[in-house]
């Protein structure tokens, strides 16, 4: 057998579509079998643009011409499926163009599928995000952000001490006697805006919101950061939550007033609970002051063991103060009422 | 959290085979092909993809009224609803899904019967 005749059966044989073309005439001049099986009518002599109509046979002679090669694509319907050709045109140094094609059908499927898979896995990906952000704004809300950070980081968190702080124990009055009175709705209603509002004048003050029980509100001043003026202010922060809820009072129908129980100490801050953890403080400071809030009147403050010379003219310090042992440990107490 | 059916075989890698062989298989079929004569395919694909990774609990949302939308006017008999169940389970079968996976997607299949077949 001829080197030609072999290299014939090799076109023949390989999975690749060729072809032969004559430039002036762009007619087919040798094609092998899976060219013929793309093609139906491609017969020796046909001409290529009845075999691809959408071939722009102008920018096909301007390709060959000035670089040698033009490549192109073309979709082919065969039975149910749309075959995906990539042509390439190359002159050869006989002259003639060689037409080599592949079938990229399957290349072409793939990608689609791939987009389909990318536009899936972006989507739950932007949504596992906003969910991320969900679960750190919550996580935010029930402890502070070093702490968040850690727990983070690491997966659980140390205990840490803090010290001196002050800590803030505000509960409403006759919150129990409105709680029966009220709808469910009003009740949350009414105690979600008060405490928001707590919450954005407790920020201004460099206080940390630790938690709410019911009608109890329990903040701390000098944690997680520590801060020198702690006392004076969580008093700031306490005088303004009693202006506020008396400025409230004018303009709802609902009159809340509250009492404030302040005491300066340390505290340890910790993550507790493993299933259903909460981030909380312990310590005789926190204690103190939940002691000294039942002590107070209705706006009124009563501190215990606070520095007073750190606190400023916005309260009046009463002469008479109640008498308060943290154990047999006496308690320096005073009380305070907003000027 | 528990494994999903598309963890378990090996994520879009092991579910894009399973996604072209059964596109393959279907458009082959004699019965049910002709239902995607002139269908595009990348619609066709984009429809496979999500719905065989949403049956394998992969990371597709696929809603019932989606479903139904997609293949009303395709007014598809209940034969021919059998016969993609069964290109279905031969597919994911010599895919290597085990028997037990294989009828927990096709019970999930045929609960969307109602969805898809629409004779008209």
């Amino acid at each position: 057998m001829s080197i030609e005749a072999i290299n014939e059966q090799l076109l023949r044989a390989i999975g690749a579509g060729v072809a032969l073309v004559d430039p002036d005439s762009l007619e087919i001049r040798f094609h092998n079998e899976t060219f013929s099986e793309w093609f139906d009518e491609a017969k020796m002599g046909a001409r290529l643009s009845d075999l691809l109509e959408d071939l722009d046979l102008a920018t096909l002679r301007r390709g060959i011409e000035e670089n040698g090669r033009y490549d192109s694509e073309a979709t082919l319907r065969r039975k149910r499926r749309r075959v995906v050709v990539a042509l390439r045109f190359t002159r050869t140094e006989l002259g003639l163009i060689l037409l080599e094609g592949q079938n990229i059908t399957r290349i072409r499927e793939l990608e689609t599928m791939i987009e389909t898979y990318s536009a899936m896995v972006e989507r739950n990906t932007r949504e596992i995000e906003r969910e991320k952000e969900r679960v750190e704004k919550l996580l935010l809300s029930i402890m502070p952000r070093n702490v968040y950070e850690e727990y983070k980081a690491f997966g659980v968190v140390t205990p840490q001490s803090y010290d001196p702080v002050t800590v803030l124990s505000i509960e409403l009055v006759d919150f129990d006697v409105k709680a029966r009175d009220l709808s469910a709705s009003v009740l949350v209603s009414e105690i979600n805006d008060i405490f928001a509002s707590f919450d954005r004048i407790g920020e201004q003050f460099n206080c940390e919101r630790i938690k709410t029980v019911g009608d109890a509100y329990v903040a701390v001043c000098g944690l997680p950061e520590p801060i020198d003026n702690h006392a004076a202010s969580a008093v700031g922060a306490a005088v303004r939550f009693i202006r506020y809820l008396s400025r409230r009072a004018e303009s709802h129908d609902m009159s809340w007033q509250c009492r404030v129980g302040l005491a300066s100490g340390p505290v340890i801050g910790s993550v507790v609970g493993v299933q259903r953890y909460v981030y909380d403080v312990f310590g005789p400071a926190v204690n103190i002051a939940r002691s000294l809030r039942s002590l107070a009147d209705p706006m009124e403050i009563v501190g215990g063991n606070l520095e007073l010379d750190q606190i400023g003219d916005e309260v009046t310090i009463l002469e008479e103060a109640p008498s308060f042992h943290d154990g047999a440990v006496p308690v320096r107490t005073c009380r305070l009422v907003s000027t | 959290m528990s494994q999903t059916l598309y963890d378990k075989y090996g994520g879009f890698a092991s579910v894009s085979r399973i996604v072209m062989e059964f596109y393959d298989r279907i458009l082959d079929s004699e019965s049910v092909g002709d239902y995607f004569e002139n269908a595009d395919m990348k619609r066709l694909i984009d429809h496979q993809t999500k719905f065989i990774a949403y049956l394998l609990g992969g990371p597709a949302d696929y809603t019932g009224d989606r479903l139904e939308q997609l293949h009303a006017h395709l007014k598809i008999k209940g034969a021919d609803f059998d016969e993609m169940k069964e290109i279905l389970e031969g597919t994911l079968t010599d895919h290597g899904v085990e028997e037990a996976d294989c009828a927990a997607v096709m019970a999930e299949v045929e609960a969307r019967r109602g969805l898809i077949v629409n004779p008209g």
